[in-house]
């Protein structure tokens, strides 16, 4: 694996990222304990041979209500992300290509959404619909599309001006033709790398929301979930915080670099930023 | 052009933004499921009462009347009363929580300014050092992993451990510190990162060169040439990484109990207090625009090729 060899930190944050799904998918279906299934006898277990993370205040077995945390998490974050993505893409490109009032009003709509805090929307959205799994990804994919908009947008200005794209019009291309093949693979191109890079801060946003009460609801297991209520417990049992918080941080750690990697690789300009 | 109508240009500009950001709290205040009648009242069985009790909050109205009322009570900056605290201005509520909150953000983003570009601007001066690695290291630390996490780890170490620090609290100075230094934490990654790669990209530049190949001691080309140009980028991120600390006020308030407008706001969520998380939308729409119209002044006083357009 040759790219693996030249950017080692990526390689191994990918590593632990697969390893992180492919548990994530697994454990819950292998495990016999289920993510709300209460044994009030076997509270506050410590981890073991039985429980391998331990259980938490309701007797329920840490490992797998962790690893179904990580499938919300993945599932919210990258539905979300594909979400703001296509909308970036499309308000973008209609932005960039059809210019004049249609931009005027885009870029006008865009500068409300991106002059709030994107944690004080996404609070407002949740606790105002209502904290389901639909309403936060609507959430979470109505604070990142302007980002996504903005830089389509500038990538669309600056690629119409490219000379691959006056050669392609020099040498008889009709305008459908450049859009489609030339203009539309690069901004597709770029979209995907800054989504790639959009990633961690949603998951971080997401677990936010949770520890906040405003996200996943108990009993579904979320991180931020399972922080929150283990906070309770700090002082006595400190590990129900611990093993939600250190994977949530390895998982935002290894999408953050993942992320960077596939910047960097399409373009070295990005680690600038 | 004179800064005044720049200024001017810029205010003006800012109308827009402010009536976008208050008609979309207003309608998802007035979408959302959750009836204020019925939080305020209680279950009303009379059809009477609750006809009047809606009249009284300005409920019975259309929509259209109840948005250009709210915008004319605005102009006189009057915020209306509490849902969930009846009685309470919520000019008043406001009022008390702000101050907490821009004192936090202030005196955190301040430690990060001190902290932050001081080790981004060394780490970029000897590159590849140890320390250079270190301060990537903890910048990346500081960037990916979420502060409610860093906040649990300090409680759990400086405050149940080493009961060095309280739990949570507000008044005495011990209760400022663990908030400030979670919400430093970012900030100063972020100025670390910023200041270190905009300070290695000026010591690319030409002019540089040009000073050390002229004789100039490397201590007169490191603050007159270097630092002084990176300045802008470094300035740009203290101001963003501002609102970063507002941000983070919503979680460091709500876990140590801080009567802010984090906290303030995470109630008026939970309690359905549609005036004030109007009220406190606004404010922050407010801080935020104030924030960068300041930045962008502050740009202009720093860089003289910058002029006010």
């Amino acid at each position: 694996m040759w790219w693996a060899r030249r950017d080692p930190p990526t390689a191994i944050a990918a590593a632990v990222l697969v390893l992180l799904v492919c548990g994530s998918l697994a454990i819950p279906a292998v495990s016999p304990y289920s993510y709300g299934g209460q044994n009030l006898e076997q509270t506050f277990r410590a981890p073991g041979p039985t429980h391998w993370l331990g259980t938490d205040h309701l007797g329920r077995d840490i490992l797998v209500r962790v690893a179904y945390g990580a499938r919300i998490s993945f599932l919210i974050s990258v539905l979300a992300v594909a979400a703001h993505t296509v909308i970036g893409i499309v308000v973008g490109m209609a932005s960039g290509f059809l210019g004049g009032w249609v931009d005027g009003g885009l870029m006008r709509m865009t500068d409300v959404f991106l002059v709030f805090p994107p944690l004080l929307f996404l609070i407002l959205i949740t606790g105002l619909l209502g904290p389901s799994l639909v309403n936060i990804i609507i959430a979470l994919s109505a604070v990142g599309w302007a980002g996504m908009a903005r830089q389509v947008r500038a990538e669309a200005l600056l690629l119409r001006e490219r000379e691959f794209v006056t050669a392609a019009r020099a040498s008889g291309a009709t305008d459908r033709w450049i859009l489609g093949r030339h203009v539309f693979i690069n901004i597709v191109t770029l979209a995907l790398v800054r989504a790639s890079l959009d990633i961690g801060p949603v998951i971080l946003s997401e677990a936010t929301l949770s520890f906040l009460g405003i996200g996943i609801q108990p009993p579904t297991p979320s991180w931020g979930v399972m922080i929150a209520d283990g906070f309770t417990h700090l002082r006595t049992y400190p590990y129900l915080t611990a093993i939600p918080s250190a994977v949530l941080s390895i998982a935002i750690v290894a999408v953050t670099f993942v992320g960077e990697g596939i910047a960097e690789a399409r373009d070295p300009r990005w680690r600038r930023r | 052009m004179g800064v005044l109508s720049f200024l001017a240009r810029r205010l003006l500009g800012m109308i827009p933004i402010v009536i976008g950001a208050s008609l979309i709290v207003f309608i998802v205040g007035h979408l959302a499921p959750g009836d204020p009648v019925q939080i305020l009242f209680g279950d009303i069985s009379d059809p009477i009462i609750e006809a009047r009790a809606r009249a009284s909050l300005g409920l019975d109205k259309p929509l259209a009347v109840q948005y250009l009322g709210f915008l004319a009570r605005l102009a006189h900056l009057d915020l209306g009363t509490s849902y969930a605290y009846p009685g309470m201005r919520i000019g008043k509520m406001i009022g008390a929580a702000l101050p907490v909150s821009l004192a936090l953000a202030a005196m955190a983003v301040l430690v990060a300014v001190v902290l932050g570009v001081p080790l981004g601007a060394v780490a970029a001066l000897r590159r590849h050092s140890l320390l250079d690695r270190l301060v990537r290291f903890i910048t990346v630390l500081g960037i990916a992993v979420p502060f409610f996490v860093i906040a649990v780890v300090l409680v759990l170490v400086f405050s149940l451990r080493l009961r060095w620090l309280p739990v949570s609290g507000w008044g005495t100075p011990k209760d400022l510190v663990l908030p400030i230094v979670i919400q430093m934490l970012r900030p100063m990654a972020y100025l670390a990162r910023i200041t270190r790669l905009s300070v290695l990209q000026v010591l690319g530049e030409d002019y540089i060169r040009t000073a050390r190949a002229k004789g100039l001691p490397t201590r007169l080309v490191t603050f007159r040439h270097a630092l002084r140009n990176a300045a802008i980028t470094i300035l740009t991120t203290a101001g963003l990484t501002l609102s970063l600390a507002f941000t983070g006020a919503f979680v460091t308030e709500t876990i140590f109990g801080i009567p802010g407008m984090g906290r303030a706001t995470v109630t008026a969520i939970f309690q359905r207090d549609y005036p004030m998380i109007q009220a406190v939308v606004l404010v922050y729409t407010g801080l935020i625009l104030t924030l960068n119209l300041i930045m962008d002044l502050a740009y202009a006083a720093v860089d003289p090729r910058i002029r006010y357009a």
